[in-house]
C-alpha cells in the first residue's frame, strides 16, 4: 500500500511544474490507492463534540492500511445531492469514512474553510478575490481550487411549448425590467415570441434570493439586472420545474440536474450567427452555452503536505472515472477525460514536494 | 391525612412551615421567571432592531424602507432595495383572502352546530374539527402548493363553478328537504345536516368539475382566463392568493368555528327561546336576538383567526409564488413577512442590515399579533360581563 | 321585532347554507385525510407494469402515473414511470393516448429496485456468477434466492459499520490504540464485501437494449404482473416497513424516514421535559399564589395572547437568543478550543426543543389553569382546614385533580410541537443528518446536533430535492406519517379532556 502511496507522490512531483497549466501530459490512471491512516487527533473533550462541523487533520503517524475517520464540508447546497452521493459511494469503499455535510449554500464555503471549520468547501462559484485574499491572509496559501462537475442553468418551456430558443437580449426582456442586456422592451406576451398559446400571458418562475442560482441567473442572463417584481420565487429548483411542467404558459429557469421531460430546455440563439446552443453534455462542456459554470470544491491543503487518508480518499473518487459516474447520475456534466487528468494535476501539482 | 399535631413536635411543625416558604418561593420565583421570559420576546426583539435606527451612519430612512420593492441583491457592486410595503401588503391580502374564504364557513358551520345540531352530536364534532386545527401548516402548504395549484390551473373554470354550483345545490337540497315525506324528513333531520349533506356536496363538486368544459365554453369561448384577463383585468398567475386564501382558510376555519360556536351556544337559552315562543323562527331568533348578544364572540374569533391568518409561514411559503406584487387581484401571488423571514433568516449575516430588517419584520409581527389577539380578548371579556348581565352561564 | 310571519313556509335558505358550510368544512377535512391515506399508502403497493405498444411501433414499459388534458389539442396524454435512468436520461414518458396502439402486461417484466441510477423495468435474460451463467426462468428463481443472501450480507456489513467501526473511529480520534482492531472489522467487511459484489445481471428494456448490472446494485426485485394479491399485501407490507424502519438514500430521494421520526421524536420528549415543569410552574403561581388583581389578570391576557403569537417569531427569537446568544456565550466560555468552529452556536437540538417549549409554553399553562379553576374551592378550603400548609394543599389535594389537565396540555402541546416547522428552520433542523443525537458515545444524548424532523422532511424532499414527481409519492407517506402522529396525539388529548370533565363535572356536586 505505502508503495502505491510513494509512487501518487512521485508522480506528484514530476508534475509540480503543471500546477495551473494542466498540460495533459501522459500519465499512467490513477487508481484509488490504500491509503496510510491518519488517526484523527484528539480534538473534543467532554460531551460536546461539534461532530457536524469538521474532523481536523491528524497529525499522528502510525501506519496500518486503514483510511477512517469522519469528513466535513461546508459549502453549496446545489452540490448538497451530488456530495451526499460520492459519501455513499465512499462509505462502501472504505467503510470506515463518512461524510458529513452542511449544506447551507455557497458563501458559507469560504467562511468555513478562511475559519478553519472545515477542509472541504463544494461551491458553485468560484471564489472572489476578497475570499481568496482572506484565506491567502489567514492561511499563507491559497486553497487548492478543484473544479469536479460542470452545470447550467437551464432555461425551461413547459412540453408542448413550441418555443425553441431564445437569445439572451429576449431571455433579459422576459425576467428583469432593468433590461441591460440590450433589448428594446419587456417581453410579456407570448405572441411577442410568435408562439400561439392560450391565455397568453407568460408566466415566470425562478428560485428565492437569497440562492445561489438566484444570483447566477441574475449575472449571466440578466446581465447583472434585477428581476421583474413578478417572477415567482420557489423556494426549491424542482419545485420551478414542477411549476413549469403543470403551467402551459409558463417559462423558469432551474439547474440541469432538475429537468424531467415534463418540461424542455431551450436553446440559446447567438443574435448574431443565429447559432443554437442547448444545455447539452457538449455545449456545457465547451462552454458555448452561456449559463453554463464550474463546481468547485475548495480544499485547505498546505503545499508540501500531503491530505488526511479520507480527504484524499474522497477527492481521488471524485475525480475518478466511477466518481463522474455519479456527477452524471444526478444529472450535472462530468468533466471529460481531459479535464479529469488537468484537476488531477492540480490535486498532485499543488505544491506536492 | 394529615396526621395531628401534637405541640411537643414544635421543630416538625416549622420544618414545615419553613418548607411551605420556600415552596412557594420557589414558585413565585420560577412562575415570575417563566411569565418574564415569556415576556422578553418583544423586548428582545426591539433590542435587535434598534441599532437599525439608531446606529450612526447606517440608520434606514423611513422612506428607504417603505419602498415598493424587496430585493435584498447579494450581487457585487448593488444596493440591496429593502422596501417593506411588498411584505406588508403581502401579508395582509393572504390573511383577506383566506378569511373571506374561511369566515362565512366557519361562522355558518358554527351556527348550525350551536343552533340546530343535537348535543350529543356537537360533542362529537367539535372534537373532529379541532383535528383540523391540528393538521400541520407544512402539510397543508405541501398540498397547496404542489397539487392543489397544478390542479387549479387546470380547472379554473371549475373552481368558479363550484362557487356558483355548491350553493345553489344547496338550496336546492333544502327544497327537496321540504317535499319530501315526512317519514323520510324523520330519516334525515334537519340537525344532521352537516353530515348528511355531505355525500350530496361530493356530488356537487364532481358535477360541477365534469360541467365546466362546457360552461366555460358556452360563456367564455373556451378560455376563461383569456376572458378575465381581457374583461375583468386580472392575469392569473399559477401561485395566486386564491390558492393561499382556500389552503390557509381551511387552516383557520376550526380556529374560528371553535369560538364562535362557544360564543354562539353561551347566549342564554331563555333569549332565543322567548324569541321564538313569540313566533319567530329559529333562523329569525339567531339572526335579530342571539347573533347581536353573541356579536362580541364572533368578532373576536375573526379576530383570532386573523392573527393566525397573518403569522401563518408555510403555507404562504409553499403555495404563494412569493411574488412582491401589490395587487388586490385573487389570481396574482403575495409575498409575506412570515415566509419571507423563514427564506431569508438564515442566509442573513448575524448583525447586518438585512438581519435586523428581517428582525424587525418579525416584530411587526410580533407586536401585530399580540395587539389583535388583546383586542380579541378584551371584546370577549365585554361578552362575557354581558352575558352575565343578561342572567345566563357565562 | 319580526316582520312578516313566515312560519308555514319554514326558516328560509339560511339555515341550508350553514349546514352545508359545516358540510363543505368536514368534506375538505375527509377529503384532504383521503388524499394523504391514498397516496401515502398506495405508494409502497406493487402497481403493475403495463407494456405499452405505439402506434410507430416503439415500446415502452412503465406504471401509470396520472393522465393530462394536453394544453392545446383535444387529445390526452398520459404519464408513465419507465426508470432506467441509465438507458433513457429519464424515469418519466409522456405518451399521448392516441398514440397507443396496444396494451398489454406481461408477466416476465421485472422491476429491479437498484442503490444506482433508479430502478430498472424490463426483463430479466441471465444472471452471471462466479463463471456459471443462469437462463431463462430459472434466472428469475436464482436471482431471488441470491437477493436474499445479498440482503443478509448487506446486513451484516452494516451492522458491522454501524456497530463496530463507527464507535471505534470516534474512540481512535481519542486513543490511537484501536488501529489493530479497526483492520480487522475493515478486513471483515472487505471480506462480506468481496461475497456481496461480482455477480452480474444480463438484463433487456423493452425494446431491446440490453444491460449488463452488478449484482451488488441490486436491492430488490418483483414481478408485478405476476404477483398474487397475498404476495403484492406481503410487498406492500415490506415496504411500509422498510419506509418506517430504514434511512434515507439517494440523497433523500428513496429509502425512509427513521432517522426523521426519531429526531421528532426526541425533539418533542426534550421539549416536553422543558415545558411541562415551567408551564405547571407558571400555571399554578398564577391561579394559587398571585394575589388576583388586575395585574395578574393582564399577564394571564398575555399569556394566553402569546399562544397566537407566530412561530416564526419565536424561531426568530430562539435564533437570536438561544443560538446565536447564548449559543454563542457557551462556545466562548467552555469549547474555545473549538472556535471559530461553533458547538452551541449554531442550530441543534437543544435549541429547537427550547424554542418550541417557549412556543407551546401558553399552550400547558392555559391548559393547566383550566384544570386548576376546575378544582372546587372546598377542596382547597377541606384541606387547609385539616392543618395542611399550603404548599401540602397543592401537592396532596389540588394537583391530582389536575393532573389529566397537565396531561392534556402537555399531549397538545406535543402535537403542536410535531407540527411546527417553521421555527426550526431557523434554530436545528438538518436536511441530512447522518448520525442520530443519540449513540453509545460519551455523553449518549448529544444536544448540540442537528437532527432531522419529518415535517422538515415533507419541505425538503418536496422542493429541495432533484425531481418533484418522483419525491411526490415519498412526500406523501411522510405527510401521511406526521398527520397519524399528531392525530393519535390529538385524540388522545380529547380523551384525557373529555374524560377530566365527566369526573370534574361530578365534583362540585357532591
Amino acid at each position: 500500500m505505502s508503495e502505491s502511496v510513494a509512487m501518487v507522490y512521485a508522480q506528484a512531483s514530476a508534475h509540480q511544474r503543471g500546477t495551473s497549466s494542466c498540460t495533459q501530459g501522459a500519465r499512467t490512471p490513477c487508481r484509488p490507492a490504500g491509503m496510510r491512516l491518519r488517526p484523527v487527533r484528539r480534538w473534543a473533550e467532554g460531551w460536546g463534540l461539534a461532530l457536524l462541523l469538521l474532523v481536523l487533520p491528524g497529525l499522528g503517524q502510525a501506519d496500518a492500511d486503514e483510511v477512517a475517520g469522519t469528513l466535513g464540508a461546508v459549502g453549496s447546497d446545489t452540490l448538497a445531492g451530488l456530495m451526499l452521493r460520492w459519501g455513499e459511494v465512499l462509505t462502501e469503499q472504505y467503510p470506515a469514512v463518512r461524510l458529513q455535510l452542511q449544506a447551507s449554500g455557497s458563501a458559507s464555503a469560504p467562511t468555513a474553510l478562511i475559519a478553519g471549520t472545515t477542509r472541504l468547501g463544494p461551491m458553485s462559484r468560484p471564489m472572489h478575490e476578497a475570499e481568496r485574499a482572506a484565506f491567502m491572509a489567514r492561511h499563507g496559501y491559497p486553497p487548492l481550487e478543484l473544479e469536479v462537475a460542470r452545470d447550467a442553468l437551464a432555461v425551461v418551456v413547459h412540453r408542448h411549448n413550441p418555443l425553441e430558443s431564445l437569445t439572451l437580449a429576449e431571455l433579459d426582456a422576459l425576467f428583469s425590467d432593468t433590461l441591460r442586456c440590450g433589448a428594446a422592451a419587456s417581453i410579456e406576451r407570448w405572441s411577442q415570441l410568435g408562439v400561439d398559446l392560450p391565455g397568453g400571458r407568460i408566466s415566470l418562475h425562478g428560485r428565492n434570493v437569497a440562492s445561489g442560482t438566484h444570483d447566477f441567473f441574475r449575472l449571466r442572463g440578466l446581465c447583472g439586472g434585477r428581476f421583474r417584481l413578478d417572477v415567482n420565487e420557489h423556494p426549491g429548483s424542482a419545485a420551478v420545474v414542477a411549476a413549469v411542467a403543470a403551467e402551459p404558459a409558463a417559462i423558469g429557469y432551474a439547474g440541469l440536474n432538475h429537468l424531467t421531460p415534463a418540461v424542455r430546455a431551450l436553446a440559446r440563439r447567438d443574435s448574431e450567427t443565429g447559432e443554437f446552443h442547448a444545455p447539452s453534455a457538449a455545449m456545457v462542456t465547451s462552454g458555448d452555452y452561456p449559463l453554463s459554470r464550474s463546481l468547485y470544491l475548495y480544499v485547505n491543503r498546505r503545499p508540501g503536505e500531503a491530505l488526511p487518508g479520507p480527504e484524499r480518499a474522497f477527492l481521488e473518487l471524485v475525480l475518478s472515472e466511477a466518481g463522474q459516474t455519479v456527477v452524471e447520475e444526478v444529472g450535472f456534466v462530468p468533466l471529460t477525460p481531459a479535464e479529469r487528468e488537468c484537476q488531477w494535476h492540480r490535486l498532485e501539482g499543488h505544491g506536492g514536494r | 391525612m394529615i396526621d395531628p399535631l401534637p405541640p411537643r413536635d414544635l421543630p416538625r411543625h416549622q420544618w414545615r412551615r419553613l418548607r411551605d416558604r420556600l415552596a412557594t418561593l420557589l414558585i413565585t420565583a420560577g412562575g415570575i421567571g417563566v411569565v418574564v421570559t415569556v415576556m422578553a420576546i418583544g423586548v428582545f426583539l426591539a433590542l435587535e432592531v434598534a441599532p437599525l435606527f439608531l446606529e450612526a451612519g447606517r440608520s434606514l430612512g423611513w422612506r428607504e424602507l417603505w419602498q415598493p420593492r424587496w430585493q435584498p441583491g447579494t450581487l457585487p457592486g448593488e444596493s440591496p432595495l429593502f422596501g417593506l410595503q411588498p411584505l406588508a401588503w403581502g401579508t395582509l391580502k393572504a390573511a383577506f383572502w383566506a378569511l373571506l374564504f374561511a369566515v362565512p364557513l366557519a361562522l355558518g358551520a358554527a351556527v348550525h352546530s350551536a343552533l340546530f345540531m343535537p348535543p350529543r352530536l356537537r360533542s362529537r364534532l367539535k372534537p373532529t374539527l379541532e383535528l383540523m386545527e391540528a393538521m400541520p401548516g407544512v402539510v397543508v402548504g405541501f398540498v397547496a402548493g404542489l397539487v392543489l395549484a397544478p390542479w387549479l390551473d387546470r380547472h379554473l373554470a371549475g373552481a368558479l363553478a363550484l362557487l356558483i354550483c355548491l350553493p345553489v345545490g344547496l338550496l336546492l337540497a333544502g327544497l327537496a328537504w321540504r317535499r319530501l315525506p315526512a317519514a323520510w324528513r324523520h330519516r334525515l333531520p334537519h340537525g344532521w345536516a352537516g353530515l348528511w349533506l355531505m355525500p350530496w356536496l361530493a356530488l356537487l363538486v364532481v358535477s360541477a368539475l365534469w360541467l365546466s368544459p362546457w360552461l366555460e365554453a358556452l360563456l367564455f369561448g373556451g378560455d376563461l382566463r383569456g376572458w378575465l384577463e381581457a374583461h375583468a383585468g386580472l392575469g392569473y398567475a399559477s401561485r395566486n392568493a386564491l390558492i393561499v386564501g382556500l389552503a390557509m382558510g381551511f387552516a383557520v376555519i376550526p380556529g374560528i368555528y371553535a369560538l364562535a360556536e362557544d360564543a354562539l351556544s353561551g347566549v342564554p337559552a331563555n333569549l332565543g327561546e322567548g324569541a321564538q315562543a313569540l313566533g319567530a323562527t329559529r333562523w329569525q331568533s339567531l339572526w335579530k336576538v342571539v347573533l347581536p348578544a353573541a356579536a362580541p364572540g364572533v368578532l373576536s374569533a375573526v379576530m383570532i383567526g386573523a392573527g393566525r391568518a397573518v403569522g401563518e409561514t408555510m403555507i404562504v411559503l409553499m403555495a404563494s409564488g412569493n411574488t412582491g406584487l401589490m395587487t388586490l387581484s385573487p389570481l396574482e401571488g403575495m409575498r409575506s413577512m412570515a415566509a419571507s423571514i423563514a427564506i431569508e433568516l438564515p442566509e442573513a449575516v448575524p448583525g447586518g442590515i438585512h438581519y435586523r430588517l428581517l428582525f424587525l419584520v418579525a416584530l411587526v409581527l410580533f407586536v401585530f399579533t399580540f395587539l389583535v389577539n388583546t383586542l380579541a380578548e378584551l371584546v370577549h371579556a365585554r361578552l362575557r360581563s354581558r352575558y352575565r348581565r343578561l342572567g345566563g352561564r357565562s | 321585532m319580526i316582520g312578516r310571519a313566515r312560519l308555514p313556509r319554514g326558516e328560509g335558505v339560511w339555515p341550508w347554507l350553514a349546514a352545508g358550510s359545516l358540510a363543505l368544512s368536514l368534506l375538505m377535512l375527509a377529503g384532504l385525510l383521503f388524499l394523504l391515506a391514498v397516496r401515502g399508502m398506495g405508494h409502497f403497493w406493487p402497481s403493475p407494469l403495463t407494456l405499452v405498444t405505439l402506434e410507430d411501433g416503439r415500446l415502452l414499459a412503465g406504471q401509470a402515473v396520472r393522465e393530462e388534458r394536453q394544453p392545446n389539442a383535444a387529445g390526452r396524454e398520459r404519464l408513465y414511470l419507465t426508470g432506467n435512468r441509465d438507458l433513457d436520461g429519464a424515469i418519466w414518458r409522456w405518451v399521448a393516448v392516441d398514440e397507443i396502439a396496444e396494451e398489454s402486461r406481461p408477466r416476465d417484466l421485472v422491476v429491479l429496485e437498484r442503490t444506482r441510477w433508479g430502478s430498472f423495468q424490463g426483463r430479466l435474460l441471465a444472471l452471471e456468477e462466479r463463471g456459471e451463467r443462469v437462463e431463462g426462468e430459472a434466472a428469475w428463481a436464482a436471482l431471488q434466492a441470491r437477493l436474499q443472501e445479498l440482503a443478509a450480507l448487506r446486513a451484516e456489513r452494516d451492522r458491522l459499520r454501524d456497530e463496530i467501526v463507527v464507535p471505534l473511529v470516534r474512540r481512535m480520534e481519542r486513543e490511537p490504540l484501536a488501529e489493530a482492531e479497526l483492520a480487522r472489522a475493515s478486513a471483515r467487511i472487505r471480506e462480506l464485501q468481496a461475497r456481496i459484489a461480482g455477480g452480474r445481471l444480463l438484463l433487456e428494456s423493452v425494446d431491446g437494449r440490453r444491460l449488463e448490472q452488478p449484482l451488488e446494485q441490486v436491492l430488490r426485485a418483483w414481478r408485478p404482473n405476476a404477483m398474487s394479491p397475498p404476495a403484492k399485501v406481503a410487498a406492500w407490507g415490506g415496504g411500509v416497513w422498510r419506509f418506517l424502519a430504514e434511512g434515507p438514500r439517494a440523497a433523500n430521494s428513496a429509502g425512509g424516514v427513521w432517522p426523521a421520526i426519531f429526531g421528532t421524536v426526541l425533539m418533542v420528549l426534550l421539549m416536553s421535559v422543558v415545558v411541562t415543569p415551567f408551564g405547571v410552574l407558571a400555571a399554578i403561581y398564577l391561579n394559587e399564589i398571585a394575589h388576583q388583581g388586575r395585574l395578574t389578570h393582564l399577564v394571564r391576557i398575555a399569556v394566553r395572547n402569546l399562544a397566537g403569537v407566530p412561530s416564526i417569531v419565536y424561531g426568530v427569537f430562539g435564533l437570536g437568543v438561544f443560538v446565536y446568544g447564548i449559543g454563542g456565550s457557551l462556545d466562548e466560555w467552555f469549547f474555545a478550543d473549538q472556535l471559530p468552529s461553533p458547538t452551541f452556536g449554531t442550530g441543534g437540538l437543544l435549541w429547537a426543543s427550547l424554542t418550541l417549549a417557549l412556543l407551546t409554553l401558553p399552550v400547558v399553562i392555559v391548559a393547566t389553569e383550566e384544570g386548576l379553576a376546575r378544582v372546587p374551592d372546598h377542596q382547597r378550603e377541606g384541606a387547609l382546614a385539616l392543618g395542611a400548609t399550603r404548599v401540602e394543599m397543592l401537592t396532596r389535594v389540588v394537583l391530582p385533580m389536575t393532573a389529566p389537565a397537565m396531561l392534556t396540555g402537555v399531549i397538545l402541546a406535543v402535537a403542536r410541537a410535531a407540527g411546527e416547522v417553521a421555527p426550526l428552520m431557523l434554530v436545528g433542523v438538518a436536511k441530512l443528518a447522518p448520525q442520530v443525537p443519540v449513540d453509545g458515545d460519551f455523553p449518549f444524548l448529544h444536544l448540540e446536533r442537528k437532527f432531522m424532523h419529518l415535517g422538515y422532511h415533507i419541505y425538503d424532499v418536496a422542493f429541495h430535492g432533484s425531481d418533484v414527481q418522483a419525491a411526490l409519492p415519498l412526500v406523501y407517506a411522510t405527510a401521511l406519517l406526521l398527520v397519524l402522529v399528531i392525530l393519535v396525539l390529538n385524540l388522545t388529548a380529547i380523551f384525557l379532556r373529555h374524560h377530566l370533565r365527566a369526573r370534574h363535572g361530578a365534583l362540585p356536586r357532591r
